[in-house]
């Protein structure tokens, strides 16, 4: 599963609207989803697997689709429609999860830990309940043998070695894996293999269950993030003293342990 | 209860009533997020006289009840198994599912770390509810009993306030170290329903081969902090901030760049991508204060930055700007503390400010 993010070095936002201005940002492949994808294919080099890209988002998500069948990818599908746009996690979940199932079977899903724009990491984890199987969350070391995956996890105070029977969803971690680069030959291939763009009614749900219209949450509203305002009071080496015993008589600094 | 279903809205909002929490545990002991969650979740539930509902699975979590029961908790809703006592994302989402479908909580609220979420997403799939992802602001409207869930987006430049009004229980993932721990109140008295349960072999596919601990540096809940940034310019400088933390009985600090140099480990590293803090002080050494660092120190009480370069973000997030090489600064920081220690100045007047919100 791979989604194409604005470039998260260079967000533009409207002053006037606080929304992103999309005309002025440019599209790339959030960077998790190209080391899962780099896991994909990883299991493809030793293996007879067949690696297939999947994605919902409008049109222009089809440079990532050429881009990923470039790195090495079997087959791209794009869930494009106007009726998917403005989806919380679970419509984009369950559209996902309805075009895996309507491709067929499968034994690994990979997904990256999360996206750069929205950065919840519940998609990959959604779709894998409405698959019903199990997963494999922040793992990096991914191995596949014998119709199992191990993986690590990494948690925040320690890392976790789980071994999975297929099938199983697995999000990986950013950095986890050095993904490998399109050539110029296999991107001449891409643009003559292409992706294959899928409907609604292709991926088999309505209209009314998908996108701004099955999303149980919605955005009242947007404000920026107000700093608590702070004096900046300027310092230096002569006045340092003073500093230290001002914080000291504020209670900023002890002398004796909390 | 897997399928592919759309989200179907509930038909009584007023049937789905209290605050839930998960109460995340590591090796059978409450971990502090989930402290974190009893807070906010036992304002919310005062706010609108109703329950707080602690969830807590686990091979044994009697101890861990009562904690939570002392922290503030009014039922404990557990799960006991020995199966349970490590983590595993199906036995814990369908249990817990099951228990929001029995009960039918109005909020719900779980720690946004890597387990926590792991489960809320599959939790909000099966039940067909509403979640909001690492929010860090958390409000109940009193007559609606509708959730604001906050949430940083942007690159963290902006705030996104968002709603689920139809679905229940409206579910949110909280960033650990933005919510205060709650004071404990050991005469707090609370209800606590543990049941034994036996869970399916379909759902213990999973093996957990082994859980390698690291050494976790707990900056979340220093009283000091002192970071250092790439303004060190080498490894070595990592030992003078190390100095002065000890000095001043705090941990150290950095940010991501220094960590990637490796000058010293990841577990150091306070932002975005590393630990959110919020000391009495925090002392930022050669820091320029990118907005990814500052999402991680904003809230501490007292800032204070040594930057030679008097224009460096750092400045208008800080009380104090020391504009000095901090070579030269930070022995003179040194000194003056251990000559305030071995002979501290007149009783303090005033004791700390009032904690940032
Ligand atoms: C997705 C993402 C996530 C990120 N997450 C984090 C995160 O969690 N934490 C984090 O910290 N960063 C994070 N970053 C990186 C962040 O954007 C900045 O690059 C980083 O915080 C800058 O680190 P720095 O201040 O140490 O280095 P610099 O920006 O290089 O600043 C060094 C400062 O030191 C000063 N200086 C130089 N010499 C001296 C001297 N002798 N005495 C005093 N001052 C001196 C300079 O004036 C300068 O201001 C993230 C970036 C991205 C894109
Ligand atoms: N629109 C999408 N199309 C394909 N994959 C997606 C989409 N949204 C999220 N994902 C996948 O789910 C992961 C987590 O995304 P998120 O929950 O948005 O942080 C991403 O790294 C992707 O692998």
């Amino acid at each position: 599963m791979v989604k194409q993010v604005p470039d998260s070095q260079e967000v533009v936002i409207d002053p006037v609207t606080m929304n992103l201005n999309r005309s002025l940002t440019r599209n790339v492949t959030n960077r998790a989803d190209e080391n899962a994808l780099e896991a994909a294919l990883q299991i493809k080099d030793r293996t007879d697997a067949h690696v297939t890209v999947v994605s919902m988002g409008p049109p222009q998500a089809e440079t990532t689709m050429i881009e990923c069948l470039a790195r090495g990818a079997d087959r791209a599908i794009l869930a494009s429609d106007r009726f998917f746009g403005g989806a919380d996690t679970y419509p984009t979940g369950l559209t996902l999860a309805a075009t895996i199932k309507a491709i067929g079977k499968f034994d690994i899903i990979f997904a990256g830990e999360e996206t750069s724009d929205s950065s919840t990491g519940h998609v990959g984890p959604g779709v894998a309940e409405f698959l019903g199987i199990d997963q494999i969350t922040y793992a990096s070391k991914v191995e596949y043998k014998d119709g199992f995956v191990t993986a690590e996890r990494e948690l925040e105070d320690g890392t976790e070695v789980v071994k999975v029977p297929t099938p199983v969803l697995v999000t990986v971690l950013l950095n986890s894996n050095v993904p490998r680069r399109q050539t110029l030959r296999r991107k001449i291939d891409a643009i003559r293999q292409g992706f294959e763009s899928w409907d609604h009614d292709k991926v088999g749900l309505q209209p009314e269950w998908v996108g701004v219209r099955g999303s149980p949450t919605i955005v009242r509203k947007m404000r920026p993030i107000k700093e608590k305002e702070r004096a900046a009071k300027k310092v230096d080496i002569a006045g340092i003293p003073d500093l230290v015993k001002e914080l000291y008589q504020k209670g900023v600094i002890k002398v004796e342990s909390d | 209860m897997a399928g592919i279903k759309f989200a179907a809205p509930v038909a009584d909002l007023n049937e789905y009533k209290n605050v839930f929490v998960f109460l995340e545990t590591r090796e059978d002991k409450l971990m502090r997020p989930a402290l974190e969650m009893i807070g906010v979740g036992k304002r919310m539930a005062e706010k609108v006289n109703e329950k707080l509902v602690c969830v807590l699975l686990g091979g044994d979590i009697k101890d861990q009840a009562k904690e939570a029961v002392s922290y503030g908790c009014d039922i404990v809703l557990g799960a006991e198994s020995p199966v349970l006592s490590t983590y595993r994302t199906l036995p814990y989402s369908h249990i817990i599912s099951d228990f929001v479908r029995q009960e039918k909580p109005n909020i719900f609220l779980i720690p946004a770390t890597r387990n926590g979420r792991d489960l809320a997403s599959r939790i909000a799939v099966s039940c067909q509810a509403g979640v909001t992802a690492d929010c860090t602001e958390l409000d109940i409207e009193q007559d609606t009993r509708i959730l604001s869930a906050n949430r940083p987006t942007y690159g963290e430049s902006m705030l996104a306030e968002i709603l689920c009004r139809k679905h229940r229980p409206q579910m949110a993932t909280a960033r650990p170290g933005i919510f205060p721990v709650p004071e404990r109140i050991k005469s707090h008295r609370g209800e606590i329903r543990i049941k034994e349960v036996t869970v399916d072999k379909s759902m213990l596919k999973k093996q957990v081969l082994e859980f390698r601990k690291k050494e976790v540096v707990d900056l979340t809940a220093a009283k000091v902090v002192v970071s250092g940034g790439m303004g060190l310019g080498k490894p070595q400088g990592f030992s003078l901030i190390g100095d002065l933390a000890s000095e001043l009985d705090g941990v150290v600090g950095a940010t991501r760049p220094s960590v990637d140099m490796g000058w010293i480990t990841r577990d150091h590293q306070v932002g975005q991508t590393g630990q959110t803090v919020r000391p009495r002080l925090y002392l930022a050494v050669g820091i320029s204060g990118k907005i990814q660092h500052i999402m991680g120190m904003k809230n501490s009480e007292t800032i204070v930055s040594v930057n030679t370069d008097p224009n460096a973000e750092i400045t208008k997030y800080s009380d104090y700007v020391i504009t000095e090489d901090l070579y030269k600064a930070v022995p003179v920081l040194l000194e003056e503390i251990r000559k305030l220690k071995k002979s501290p100045p007149l009783q303090v007047q005033e004791t700390s400010s009032t904690p940032a919100q």
